[in-house]
């Protein structure tokens, strides 16, 4: 009887053991993943610029926008997430109209510029992000093939508030915003925002 | 009931009450916090995304019907090779094509040279380089491949017959295209935006597209390709400029043709194109186009003759490379679908054919 007794102490001590290690285990890595510098960012592999960064983020003007990746841009004359391509052409047959609704999306002549041809010209795009509100209508026009997809949107830190639960992530259908571990990369949360 | 057994019931109860409860309230307990702390819920509901069939890929560029546009010829697709119901598929990549010697078609793809006969038969495959980026054939059907900044050459069978770097020492080639006229070698560089010229050893012995106002090609898309006719005419791509430019052998300008539109089937779309060409044995001019993947067919001067439309094409098509076999067929690949699609010429020019002007 005794001997029974030791064997059922045996397993009640190795279960709650074990119990007690996972749930500390378990523990450890929810405080260190809550404590290290993941942030939430937008895979743009999976991004289709569906427009719900801009109307999902708990900020009334969203933290995601467009960025360009300057390796990658082709510095086009026609730029299609620049000018409306399908717009009506001005009398240089340039298309008028403009794909950024907030204007946020500036060019300017990189080199000599040509006045005389525009053709002859590279530009250079850059986003103003006062006005980008990551609705990523440029991003899905600059997409191969029409462009060479060097625009794409970026969950940017300087206004992430670093929800526990972003809104984004939720709203996103195509499981774009991630949590990626960048160490030293932290976004800056309302607490440092107050220390600073 | 044996008392016994009762006895022993109610102790294993009691036992559980006793040493489970415990560690199974602190588990629950934990999990609640957890739940608590980091909002753990089920899955949230998919919100409804917008419809995402606005991509510029999808606009018709077709002239209204009150203005239908009457084209001098008209080609139909009378053959595929290499796609998934062939013997042989392209299974990962097709990166080029070109004619050889007898209508034979040589293929770059799946890291192999395939060459097919006029019928569409596999007759030969031999190992390409790694990092072979696109293709040529010259009259003696030796195989032109450029290969990270280097012309690498072989004969119809695959034995490497030599080779040399293209480019400035410091600032290799980023070859797209290599064209081979008589003796000359011609390489598009597309790093530094001109046609380099080579001759039989690989010397360079001169460039072409920099007697223009830039002094180069300009290629937003980092691409360009060439094409020479039977008069040794160099037509090449200015995909910024949306033209199709010529050139004598000795790099002076000879014209161009082509501008930016939306509309007008003769113009080209989008940011920049055409981005491949071809030659017909009767010197009409093959473009194939991006965004909207279609092939159109000019005369030398710019006049649209025929369009082979999107609907023959994938949509995601960076490029459609060309060849025209001796009898006038143009041969398009298509790199995303993995095909090469033959195209005939069903009505010819004549009373009653209307060229577009």
């Amino acid at each position: 009887m005794s001997e029974k007794s030791t064997r059922r102490q045996f397993i009640d001590r190795s279960v709650r053991i074990l119990g007690f290690t996972a749930i500390g285990g378990t523990a450890g890595l929810l405080a260190k993943r809550a404590s290290g510098n993941a942030v939430f960012q937008v895979d743009p592999f999976k991004c289709t610029a569906c427009d719900l960064c801009r109307t999902s983020c708990v900020l009334s003007h969203s933290a995601v926008k467009a960025v360009n990746d300057f390796d990658k841009c082709g510095y086009c004359q026609l730029c299609p997430a620049y000018m409306d391509v399908t717009s009506r052409p001005d009398e240089k047959g340039i298309p008028a109209g403009k794909v950024c609704p907030q204007d946020a999306l500036k060019r300017r002549v990189v080199g000599k510029e040509d006045p005389d041809d525009p053709n002859n010209n590279y530009y250079e795009y850059a986003i103003d992000e006062t006005r980008c509100d990551g609705c990523g209508k440029c991003v899905k026009a600059c997409k191969p093939p029409a462009g060479n997809g060097s625009l794409r949107l970026e969950i940017r830190y300087a206004r992430c508030v670093e929800c526990n639960e972003c809104s984004i992530l939720i709203a996103c259908p195509d499981n774009a915003i991630v949590r990626v571990h960048t160490p030293g990369m932290a976004p800056t949360t309302p607490a440092t925002k107050a220390r600073e | 009931m044996d008392p016994n057994q009762e006895t022993k019931k109610q102790s294993l109860a009691d036992r559980f009450r006793e040493k489970w409860f415990p560690p199974a309230a602190v588990i629950g307990a934990f999990g609640a916090f957890v739940a608590a702390v980091f909002r753990i819920r089920p899955a949230a509901k998919a919100v409804q995304a917008p419809a995402k069939n606005t991509d510029l890929t999808s606009i018709s560029f077709t002239r209204p019907a009150s203005s239908a546009v009457i084209l001098a010829r008209e080609y139909r697709q009378s053959a595929v090779l290499g796609n998934a119901a062939s013997a042989v598929p392209f299974r990962r990549s097709l990166e080029g094509i070109a004619m050889a010697a007898g209508g034979n078609i040589v293929a770059l793809g799946d890291d192999e040279v395939r060459t097919f006969d006029p019928n569409g038969k596999l007759t030969r495959h031999w190992q390409a380089p790694a990092k072979a980026s696109c293709i040529g054939v010259g009259p003696d059907d030796r195989v032109y491949m450029g290969v990270s900044g280097r012309v690498e050459i072989f004969d119809a069978g695959g034995a490497h017959a030599g080779g040399f770097t293209a480019g400035e020492r410091d600032r290799p080639a980023a070859i797209t295209a290599i064209k081979i006229f008589q003796n000359d070698i011609l390489v598009a560089d597309a790093a530094a935006l001109l046609i380099r010229r080579y001759n039989s050893q690989g010397t360079q012995i001169g460039l072409i597209g920099t007697k223009s106002k830039t002094g180069k090609f300009m290629l937003p898309n980092k691409s360009l390709d060439l094409v020479v006719d039977a008069k040794g005419v160099v037509l090449a791509t200015d995909t910024g400029r949306h033209q199709v430019t010529s050139w004598a052998l000795d790099g002076s300008p000879l014209g161009a043709f082509g501008k930016f539109g939306m509309s007008d089937p003769a113009d080209f779309v989008g940011c920049c194109n055409p981005v491949n060409l071809a030659v017909t044995p009767d010197g009409k001019v093959v473009t194939a186009e991006k965004m909207v993947a279609r092939v159109k067919v000019f005369e030398p001067d710019g006049k649209l003759l025929a369009v082979i439309g999107p609907e023959n094409f994938d949509p995601a098509c960076i490029h459609i490379y060309l060849a025209v076999d001796p009898q006038g067929r143009i041969l398009a690949a298509d790199p995303v679908r993995r095909e090469i699609k033959i195209f005939t010429q069903v009505k010819k020019e004549g009373r009653g054919a209307e060229a577009h002007e």
